[in-house]
């Protein structure tokens, strides 16, 4: 919204707890409240959703207006006059009795309840009632531990009844296999006979739900929220690039929950990004640099194999360089990619030469409201770096053939210096025998990857392959997407943080230091000087690329910006 | 004092059902002398005539129809409510019953002056007999051309659709009534939008009463100032009072607003039922505050006059209670049937009407503290005008004036209940 241009035309200026608010027409009382930092609580209402108006949280007083109104619901109007909790002692009883309510039937079972510590519930509480109960009555006995779907489990007795969920599967993925069942008191969520909650999106309906009545199957029951440590980032899945938030404890994922972004996945998430981000974390990990020689394996020290490296690699040598890069580096290490490729290998950035796996996938009609037909999270990173961006078509159909056709010159033998840089660079699907025997062949290939291979031993049909990083001569340990920060681009030009959220393995380094430091062992100097720090590489970056001028990390913030396809903020 | 016979002038006899008699005596005259006159015509006729909705708000129907914007591009809906679930209610019945293509007619009317081309009867569940009625005067009006395309020859086509419905009392409410007929769970939509400008579909929608369609014919018969000449200045014409409870006689009465409900009570119903003294009287279904016997005196049948004693004539729906009626087993009876019947959609409605029905049962059965009164009438308030439909005002007036009018009657059974708790504890 702050991005758009908006005319004095469309605006509406109405006051709030005695503050002026200045709005585009249309704007509902918590949103305008919201823009002047004056917090409305709310249960049902969802910014994306539809509004049901049930939870009776967010009343307000209008002045002229006989009862209290739900702020949900009241689009502002010029010279409105409202009152929040902060001026209006009938909003604080209404949202006193509003808890009240909703706590009455509550089984009050926080002490195992996965949301207790993030729960809304809880929150409003302290926050709205902190008023002792006054019920003498036996509560509501309703379902528990329902499972809806494959995915997702029910706690009748917790439930609020905000409808969030059943909104969603009938607005959003428009499945609608939720429905609110039974009325009054008895009222519980349920599918529709004869259907299970297994929509692509399902898992988004736990963190729609604000109290601890959906929970996911797979994450229930793991830890208490506070002994976990929750870092905002982005899903590496796709080209979306979903806004999440992702909990930690003691090196594991434990839950991940969309975060609220209107520009990229409203507060949605897939449950393949959402409940596969272990998936980027290999079972087996390189320990030590390894040169191979014929089918041998050596461990070796790092600077030997960074001289290795240099000396195999470097421009003076014969036959033409390629890069293959993965679509999962960050936009720092593909910038730090192509000025090596450049500086130490001789190659051309432009080129056929430089090519980044995007392979293209079908999805389903519902899977299409929000993932890409890819796995390629920072494919558009490249031709914002000005490369990438020969041949004909659009981007993914480029990119696409570009690297088909630079397999192609591998296996014709063309490629003479090889650099594989990050996971997946070369996938696995494509080895056959004849490009792991034309890999086998290239004379000088180096690979950093996070994925492991066997340590010291050689390397042995009987034992398959696993991956085309084996079949280069010095293999670096790299990181993994999660063990490192930096900024990634999405399918729409936005630019966006990446988080580390897992702590590295010893003696792996990123992408961006091996890089660093095989330049270095071959008497070059990416980057104006040796850098040692990600929020460094990044400025430095930003410096040099005119794609990215003026534009700090700070600017991209938790949300992103927008750029426009050739660079540059979209004003 | 002779009533004026609108509603109920042909009631007794039995072949009115059939159309032939029904024309006989004057049926669907009004209907051709309406489409005779342009639709605005008819609209400012029934505005002049000061009609209110008989549904229970006492609305005024003429602007109700007024709120529907002009050339909105998609069609108008009229939906006759027979939902009627009112507990003492059931004067529409009447109606539907033994005239049936009165309601008819006055629906075509109606449908007339809104330019409503499809229009639907939202019949109650349990009305089984009404519904066969309404659908045997259906088929006959369509076959003598009052329904259907071209109306008695002239440009104006309408269909009515008689549903029925699945037993919700808040299906009576018009939002709710709107869900449900659209196949959705009854649970009524939040305002605005209001149902005139969005409603059915999405399209501008008018729900009026089946009691209030059935005045129309004889509006336009007769004309809005004959109509407006009965009864009171604000409460104009006539109104079905449907009494029961402990009177000798009871049963629907049409009878002209501002009649003294005393001598209803007397002269129409016979008077309380064998030796037996009045104690109190709900005037106007059960969603009303109730009177006691002595606050009576004065109080007329209308809006205004029930509205200045401190109730409402709702849908005259006048349930009457002798000195043999406990107060608290009122309030509980009451209680569990808005209990059992909210749609469970807004919070305090939700948890609120079972928690105060849970407590008058405590109370009822001896186990109620002095704090109970207070937290009972502390719960309404936090019920009152924080709900999305009016359910939550309805469901906390019957106990709140029953506390009110009887506190008496609580505070004994609190007290003895201590008592024999006391008792019980210590011998």
């Amino acid at each position: 919204m702050a991005e758009q241009e908006i005319n004095a035309a469309d605006l509406v200026k109405l006051t709030i707890d005695g503050k002026q608010v200045c709005v585009p027409k249309g704007t509902n009382l918590i949103e305008a409240a919201l823009s002047v930092g004056i917090e409305i609580p709310f249960y049902c209402y969802h910014r994306h959703l539809s509004v049901a108006g049930n939870c009776r949280m967010c009343q307000v007083e209008i002045a002229g207006m006989p009862k209290l109104t739900i702020a949900c619901n009241t689009i502002a109007v010029e010279g409105m006059v409202v009152r929040t909790h902060h001026t209006s002692p009938a909003v604080v009883a209404a949202q006193r009795a509003t808890l009240e309510f909703l706590l009455l039937n509550h089984p009050l079972d926080c002490t195992v309840c996965d949301e207790a510590g993030h729960c809304k519930l809880q929150d409003y509480y302290y926050e709205y009632s902190a008023s002792a109960s006054r019920v003498l009555e036996d509560k509501v006995r309703k379902v528990k531990a329902q499972p809806l779907g494959p995915e997702v489990i029910y706690d009748g007795e917790r439930c609020i009844m905000c409808t969030r969920c059943v909104r969603f599967c009938a607005e959003i993925t428009k499945t609608a296999e939720l429905a609110v069942l039974e009325r009054s008191d008895r009222s519980v969520i349920g599918v529709h006979p004869g259907k299970e909650l297994n929509n692509p999106l399902s898992g988004t309906v736990c963190d729609l739900c604000p109290v601890g009545a959906l929970t996911h199957r797979r994450w229930r029951f793991n830890t208490r929220f506070w002994y976990t440590q929750e870092s905002k980032s982005i899903c590496t899945g796709c080209s979306t690039g979903c806004n999440a938030r992702i909990a930690v404890r003691d090196e594991q994922i434990v839950l991940v929950r969309a975060r609220l972004n209107s520009a990229v996945n409203q507060e949605w998430m897939c449950d393949e990004g959402r409940y596969g981000f272990e998936r980027f974390q290999p079972c087996g990990r390189l320990a030590r640099p390894v040169i191979r020689s014929g089918l041998e394996l050596r461990a070796v020290p790092l600077e030997e194999s960074y001289a290795a490296a240099a000396n195999g690699l470097r421009m003076e040598n014969d036959g033409a360089a390629a890069m293959l890069l993965s679509p999962l580096l960050t936009l720092e290490e593909m910038w730090l990619a192509l000025c090596f490729f450049a500086e130490l290998m001789g190659g051309d950035v432009q080129s056929a030469w430089v090519a980044l796996q995007l392979k293209r996938r079908k999805l389903n009609s519902v899977e299409q409201l929000l993932v890409s037909p890819d796995l390629a999270a920072n494919a558009w990173g490249l031709p914002l770096l000005g490369a990438g961006n020969h041949g004909d078509g659009d981007y993914r159909t480029r990119c696409e053939e570009n690297y088909l056709s630079l397999l192609a010159r591998i296996r014709r033998g063309e490629v003479r210096r090889l650099l594989l840089v990050g996971d997946r660079a070369l996938l696995d699907e494509d080895l056959d025998i004849e490009l792991i025997d034309a890999l086998l062949a290239v004379e000088q290939s180096v690979a950093i990857t996070p994925r492991g291979l066997l340590d010291g031993e050689s390397l042995d049909a009987e034992r398959g392959l696993l991956g085309a990083h084996q079949l280069c001569r010095i293999v670096l340990p790299g990181r993994t997407v999660h063990e490192k920060s930096g900024v990634m681009v999405n399918k729409d030009f936005r630019l966006q943080r990446l988080s580390r959220l897992l702590t590295p393995p010893e003696n792996s380094l990123p992408e961006w230091m091996h890089l660093q430091g095989i330049a270095q062992a071959g008497g070059k100097v990416l980057a104006g000087g040796y850098i040692g720090d990600e929020r460094l590489l990044y400025a430095e970056m930003a410096k040099r690329c005119s794609a990215l001028a003026g534009i700090s990390l700070r600017d991209i913030g938790d949300l992103g910006i927008a750029l426009s396809p050739q660079g540059g903020r979209v004003l | 004092m002779a009533h004026h016979r609108i509603l109920t002038a042909n009631i007794e006899y039995d072949d009115q059902r059939q159309i032939a008699a029904y024309e006989k005596r004057g049926g669907y005259a009004a209907l051709r002398k309406a489409l005779a006159l342009p639709p605005e015509q008819v609209l400012a006729e029934v505005k002049l005539s000061g009609l209110r909705g008989r549904g229970g708000a006492g609305f005024s129907t003429g602007m109700k129809w007024g709120f529907v914007p002009k050339n909105s591009g998609k069609p108008v809906y009229l939906i006759q409510n027979a939902d009627e679930s009112e507990p003492g209610t059931f004067k529409d019945r009447l109606l539907l019953e033994r005239d049936p293509h009165l309601c008819l007619e006055g629906m075509i009317i109606a449908a007339w002056a809104l330019g409503s081309r499809w229009s639907c009867i939202y019949i109650r569940g349990e009305y089984a007999y009404p519904a066969v009625c309404i659908e045997q005067a259906l088929a006959e009006a369509y076959a003598r051309g009052y329904l259907g395309k071209n109306i008695l020859g002239s440009d104006f086509s309408l269909d009515i659709i008689l549903h029925r419905g699945a037993g919700a009392y808040i299906c009576g409410e018009e939002t709710g009534l709107i869900e449900s007929l659209e196949g959705n769970p009854g649970r009524p939509r939040i305002k605005p939008p209001f149902p005139a400008v969005v409603g059915l579909y999405g399209c501008p929608t008018v729900v009026n009463n089946t009691e209030t369609l059935a005045a129309l014919p004889w509006i336009i018969n007769n004309g809005a100032a004959a109509y407006k000449a009965i009864g009171t200045d604000k409460s104009p014409g006539t109104k079905l009072i449907s009494a029961s409870g402990h009177v000798s006689r009871p049963g629907v009465y049409e009878i002209d607003l501002g009649y003294p409900l005393l001598e209803f009570l007397n002269n129409e119903c016979g008077g309380i039922r064998g030796g037996h003294r009045l104690k109190a009287v709900i005037p106007g279904g059960s969603s009303v505050p109730v009177l006691r016997a002595d606050e009576l005196a004065g109080v007329c049948l209308d809006y205004e006059s029930l509205q200045a004693a401190g109730s409402m004539l709702g849908s005259g729906g006048l349930i009457v209670l002798d000195e043999t009626s406990d107060m608290v087993e009122t309030a509980l009876n009451l209680q569990h049937f808005y209990a059992h019947e909210s749609c469970g959609q807004c919070t305090p409605c939700r948890e609120g009407a079972h928690w105060i029905e849970k407590i008058v049962k405590r109370i009822l059965a001896g186990r109620g503290t002095a704090a109970d009164l207070a937290l009972i009438e502390s719960l309404c308030g936090q019920i009152g005008g924080h709900t999305i439909c009016p359910f939550g005002d309805a469901l906390i007036t019957p106990v709140l004036s029953l506390m009110a009018k009887f506190p008496e009657e609580f505070s004994r059974l609190i007290d003895q209940g201590l008592d024999s708790l006391v008792r019980e504890s210590y011998g």
